[in-house]
């Protein structure tokens, strides 16, 4: 039995019609159209479906969909903004090549979101740490890492 | 997928109350970062979830006297408790390298501790710790220590309608030092091919071990005390020779397998290793 | 006048990569679209006694259930070996048995847990040495033509000799032999296989696939089109695709699987794989079991190399049994050697089959090759490095191969190495800590492995000085987008921002053999040269017969608004020909006069004019190139210059060795490569970091574990590929020769990386603890194991 649930996404209220045994990857993806969250595993083990619930990291493949009521969800849709453009973090993963084939690149812009709004300065470790349960197979992960350091330093630029 | 449903009741008499409900059918689910894995691949089929998650006194800690934890507190907030950190660094040791962030945020410690899975990375520190899980049901409640907790790979003593609440933990004698080491194939995202926690307490003389606890992962069909091995350190003085002796005991006492992750004699050879040099660690902190 | 744009930094170009607006095959959805599920096999090896599907038809929401007997008997792959569902019996655990197509992924999966299969288990053999035996059970019992087969053995016999290798080990005056094997270990995309199908109203096949070679995926499915009788053609269309590693170069059986569903039900088909089926049911790289024999004489100079291997091609055959053809160019040419034997024998078994990745057998036969340069030198009392230098490939040589290299660098990526690890210093020491090194050279300038090596573009450019560039390669994440952008604004004239790619589509786009061999930027540059060229020429012209007109208006239109404005004087006879004119950063200029602004105009303005003219005899600027490079397909023999350039580099380790633990930890890692010329400096980094990393996988942890023809670790947790806590710290060092046969210098670089990671860590490890790891990968249980077997623990 389907049955209705309300949270924010990006920004914006929505209520849809959910399964209780579906995750909150295949409603954001299925349900709301946002495909920037990636399925690459179904067992949280990859981390391309990584977004923020309410400003923390989970993997959304695995996230019960009743647990996101009332919630905050951000996903890498929310980063950019008609006015400002691209988000720092995104412009840098540009600008470093944190990008190959792009298909862990939501997922890990999420996770380096979740960082630097906590951490503003990581130092390379720190970095490592956080995006390590979100695996890149093109990058070999030095320039994702000189991403979020050029994206902290934008960051800090812009406060 | 099959389907099930989800409930999610805010106390814990709601929780008891239609655990009771729905009987058999019925699981508890916390963070869900094993049991929606598991209701994925239908190596478990429940008619119904019932979530821990929003339960709030399942979520507290308390450092006051010793250490209470909720059991639907997750890794991530043990991971960042300065708390955990300072007073119990073999939980933090365990925590911080459990999975990933995202898994973290999700996963609890009473999930990892009743899914009691061989592997679980927070079993070897609560056993040093000297934890007992409070578990509560309709009837009333009881302790257990973690000790009698595990009974198999996937098996604990819970019985249908129970729920482990919190864990407690007694506050560490003076002078103690204890830690925890993973060894992995690589760095992150991994399952121990063998978890080892060691907590040492010591006389004054920083050198004197008064009490020894020694908790494995992965190196029986439950997470298990090297007793044999502790009983071997308390008395001694605590160096290289005196760990690595206990590491072989440790390394006697424990029934590891063959798996793909690891095979038997390697696994028997890593206990003799780490517990010697986790055991050094201890004594770094505890001198620190 | 300089490179404006080649040899620059670009930031990657692909925006809507980080904005999550591309869209990959698992984001695709098309109207009426169905759901398709594959059943696999329960067995090894066993008959197929019985199949009811009765209960899955019966399922609501099912539209097609299908199985090798109510499908027609189409023959695939590069044998012909198998059909896309299997009928009479199953040979791995793989087989496809049985399909569905349902409304969607739930109705698709409990469809597929209904089918019933009976099996009766047939003897299997998993071994590729038993599998020889003569009486081992035959995994197929007839050929694709229908000929009884005596053995296991496939038809394909590879063989390079050259020289007299008896002899030159007669005069050796040392000699070293040995075993290796390496184990399977699958390319692991983030984004896992997947595709769409679907059939128009004239029944031609429009089919979304993420495979790397579109025109030959298209070949592939017309064939089976003409097989299952349907007239019409396929259309092969590429969303953004979610890494390739080798993974995308043949049609794998779903894509077939996909058109069968598509035909039966009319309805676009999709099948997106689960990760557990990305690891037991697409083809991982070859495994192989390898001796090795090697020679030099008393100044260490190589006198012969003689390897042979056995590959166990599973039970079907892709490309996987096909790589001997790239370990003949190591084997033969990686440092300078006279005598050569090699042989490789590909034998089926009852386990997973192979298929290419990145470096195509070269890893394979590089970690076999420099392990015992390793083991010569120690016997021949020359340190590892010096060795490796006195046996160097040089520029300009012809090897026994038939392999004409070019420019080659190997020297300095040697010392490169020599000084960054401070070689001297660390060498020879057994302290735990130790060094390592290992060498590769790869193709660099394509490679003909077909009939042609061709890459065709079409470049159109319109009336607001925007350049399209459509050409039939594909991205895979190597960054095409950014540095073709780069290549074509630096041959054209035009700015990079002006650039915009349109590829991925068949119907449209001019032939191109794929995205493959590193030959991506190497391939496309050269087309981008011969074509911007044209258009360079045919905006000139068009600069000429309008840029006087248009400056006169200009001066008209001044006068008109500023009565005192007088024209300058200016001799516009200059522009009447496009030989005086200049086109760059879109504008046109005089070449001898380019800071005058009266003779400077965007090339946009004149391209408008001349499309605009009002007279019936408007004008606008294509060119087209069809680049199809001076390399030759090898012969029966296995010579031939397959490549025109080929690319070589270095890498070099220091490791520490944890002797209680055997855990191999990497202190250092230097990573010298010959690039030819690097179009964009931090692009070919990636490709140097993302492969070093990945070989350092291959080296490490990665291994997928096969027990009786079953994958045991289908995961992700348990295929260990490295996280970003597992860091390697890589130097990567460019070294740039400039190739003359390459586009703006450049040679090919996506693979190579890969290619000595493996070798250089086993050698280090060599060099820290005294023992030799043959079996990859140097797992801490292998090293502790051997440790204890020296007496070292």
């Amino acid at each position: 039995m389907k049955r209705p649930i309300r949270f924010t996404v990006n920004g914006d209220v929505v209520e849809v019609e959910v399964h209780p045994h579906w995750n909150l990857l295949r409603v954001l993806r299925d349900e709301l159209e946002l495909t920037g969250a990636k399925q690459g595993c179904g067992e949280g083990e990859c981390g391309a479906c990584t977004v923020l619930v309410d400003g923390a990291p989970i993997n959304s493949c695995i996230y019960p969909i009743l647990e996101v009521e009332g919630r905050d969800v951000l996903t890498v849709e929310g980063l950019m903004s008609p006015e400002a453009g691209l988000h720092p973090i995104q412009e840098a993963f540009l600008e470093k090549a944190g990008v190959q084939c792009g298909f862990c690149t939501p997922g890990m812009i999420m996770s380096s979101k979740a960082l630097l709004d906590h951490n503003p300065k990581p130092s390379e470790e720190e970095i490592r740490h956080a995006i390590a349960g979100n695996m890149c197979r093109c990058t070999g992960y030095v320039q994702i890492v000189e991403s979020v350091m050029a994206a902290a330093e934008k960051m800090s630029r812009d406060d | 997928m099959r389907t099930f449903d989800y409930l999610k009741p805010t106390s814990i008499e709601d929780a008891l109350q239609l655990l009771s409900l729905y009987g058999e059918g019925a699981k508890v689910v916390a963070g869900g970062t094993d049991l929606m894995i598991q209701c994925k691949k239908r190596l478990v089929s429940p008619n119904c979830l019932i979530s821990l998650r929003n339960v709030s006194d399942l979520n507290f800690m308390d450092h006051s006297e010793g250490l209470r934890i909720g059991s639907a507190v997750t890794h991530r907030t043990l991971e960042l408790s300065a708390e955990i950190k300072g007073s119990f660094p073999v939980l933090h040791d365990a925590v911080s390298n459990l999975g990933s962030v995202q898994v973290r945020n999700s996963g609890t410690i009473g999930g990892n501790l009743c899914n009691a899975a061989p592997s679980a990375d927070t079993a070897p520190p609560m056993l040093v710790l000297d934890a007992e899980a409070k578990i509560v049901s309709a009837e009333g409640e009881r302790r257990v220590p973690l000790t009698q907790f595990f009974k198999g790979p996937g098996r604990t003593i819970l019985k249908p309608g129970e729920i482990v609440t919190e864990f407690l933990v007694p506050p560490p004698l003076p002078n103690t030092g204890m830690a925890y080491s993973k060894h992995t194939r690589r760095q992150a995202m991994d399952l121990p091919i063998l978890g080892v926690a060691v907590l040492l307490s010591f006389e004054a003389d920083l050198k004197t071990c008064v009490r020894a606890r020694i908790g494995l992962g992965v190196a029986a069909p439950t997470p298990m005390r090297a007793e044999k091995a502790e009983a071997f350190l308390e008395g001694k003085i605590i160096d290289d020779a005196s760990l690595g002796k206990a590491g072989k005991i440790a390394a006697e006492e424990a029934s590891p397998r063959t798996t793909i992750r690891g095979s038997e004699w390697y696994r028997r050879d890593m206990i003799g290793v780490l517990v010697k040099r986790t055991g050094l660690i201890c004594l770094e902190r505890a001198q620190r | 006048m300089g490179e404006l744009f080649v040899g620059k930094s670009y930031p990657r170009m692909d925006i809507e990569k980080v904005t999550g607006q591309a869209a990959y095959i698992n984001d695709i959805r098309l109207p009426r679209m169905l759901y398709g599920k594959i059943l696999y096999s329960a067995r090894p090896h066993a008959v197929i006694k019985s199949i009811d599907t009765s209960k899955a038809e019966k399922l609501h929401g099912v539209r097609a259930v299908l199985t090798g007997y109510n499908t027609p008997e189409v023959r695939v792959g590069f044998l012909g070996d198998q059909t896309p569902l299997k009928k009479g019996k199953v040979r791995q655990f793989r087989d496809e048995v049985a399909a569905v197509a349902a409304i969607d992924e739930d109705t698709a999966e409990e469809a597929i847990r209904l089918i019933e299969v009976e099996y009766e288990d047939l003897p299997a053999v998993f071994d590729p040495i038993e599998a020889m035996g003569k009486d081992a059970p035959l995994v197929h019992e007839f050929d694709a033509r229908g000929k009884p087969r005596r053995n296991n053995i496939l038809p394909l016999p590879w063989k390079f000799t050259a020289g007299n290798v008896e002899e030159a080990r007669e005069k050796s005056a040392h000699v070293v032999k040995a075993d290796f094997s390496t184990q399977w270990v699958h390319q692991t995309c983030m984004g896992t296989s997947g595709g769409i199908a679907e059939f128009d109203v004239n029944h031609n096949l429009i089919f979304r696939s993420v495979t790397n070679v579109p025109f030959g995926g298209k070949d592939r499915l017309d064939m089976f089109l003409k097989g299952l009788g349907i007239k019409g053609r396929t259309r092969v269309l590429t969303p953004y695709v979610a890494g390739s590693f080798g993974s995308k170069l043949d049609t794998d059986i779903y894509e077939f699987i996909l058109v069968l569903l598509a035909w039966k039900t009319r309805c676009p088909v999709k099948i997106l794989f689960t990760r557990n089926e990305e690891f037991t049911a697409s083809p991982p790289r070859q495994p192989t079991l390898a001796t090795v024999e090697q020679g030099c004489d008393k100044d260490g100079k190589l006198t012969f190399r003689k390897v042979d291997m056995i590959l166990d091609n599973g039970a079907y055959t892709s490309w996987g049994a096909t790589t001997p053809s790239v370990m003949m160019i190591p084997i033969s040419t990686l440092y300078r050697v006279a005598n050569i034997e090699f042989q490789a024998t590909c034998v089926y078994t009852n386990n997973i089959y192979a298929q290419a990745m990145r470096g195509y057998g070269n890893p394979q036969a590089t970690f076999v090759v420099e392990q015992s340069m390793d083991q010569l030198a120690l016997e021949a009392g020359i340190d590892p490095l010096d060795f490796r230098k006195i046996n160097a490939n040089v520029p300009y040589e012809e090897s026994p191969l038939g392999l004409k290299i070019t420019t080659c660098p190997m020297t300095e990526c040697l010392d490169a190495v020599r000084t960054k690890l401070d070689w001297k210093n660390k060498v020879g020491k057994r302290s735990g800590r130790g060094v390592g090194v290992a060498s590769f050279l790869h193709v660099g300038g394509g490679a003909r492995v077909y009939l042609s090596d061709a890459q065709g573009i079409i470049l159109k450019v319109d009336d607001e000085g925007k350049v399209t560039i459509i050409t039939g390669g594909t991205d895979q994440g190597q960054g095409s987008e950014t540095i073709i952008r780069q290549m074509v604004a630096e041959a054209t004239g035009f700015r990079p921002e002006d650039v915009s790619i349109f590829l991925g589509d068949t119907e449209v786009c001019p032939w191109d053999v794929g995205t493959h061999a590193s030959r991506h930027a190497f391939m496309v540059g050269h087309a981008s040269l011969i074509a911007g060229a044209e258009v360079r020429t045919k905006v000139l012209e068009l600069a000429s017969k309008w840029m006087g007109n248009l400056i006169n208006q200009d001066f008209k239109k001044k006068a008109r608004r500023d009565p005192d404005f007088k024209p300058p004087q200016l001799d516009m006879s200059i522009l009447s020909d496009p030989a005086n004119l200049e086109l760059r950063n879109g504008q046109v200029f005089v070449r001898d006069d380019p800071e005058n602004p009266y003779f400077r105009m965007p090339a946009a303005r004149i391209l408008r004019k001349a499309h605009m003219v009002g007279t019936g005899k408007g004008e606008m600027v294509t060119a087209e190139a069809f680049y199809d490079p001076p390399n030759e397909m090898p012969g029966p023999d296995g010579k031939g210059n397959v490549s025109c350039c080929y690319t070589f580099g270095t890498h070099g380790v220091e490791v520490e060795v944890d002797k209680e633990t055997g855990r191999i930890e990497i202190l250092n890692y230097v990573a010298a490569h010959d690039v030819g010329r690097a179009i964009n400096p931090m692009l070919v980094q990636g490709q140097i970091y993302g492969a070093t990393v990945m070989g350092v996988g291959y080296g490490l942890s990665e291994e997928m574990q096969v027990n009786h023809g079953r994958v045991m670790n289908a995961n992700l947790l348990d295929y260990k590929v490295l996280t970003a806590k597992d860091k390697v710290p890589i130097d990567a060092v460019i070294i740039e020769p400039f190739e003359p046969e390459g586009p703006f210098g450049a040679k090919g670089i996506g693979e190579p990386a890969c290619v000595p990671t493996a070798p250089a860590i086993a050698n280090a490890v060599y060099d820290a603890v005294g023992v030799r790891i043959t079996d990859l990968p140097l797992t801490p249980e292998k090293v502790l194991a051997a440790l204890k077997k020296k007496g070292d623990r």
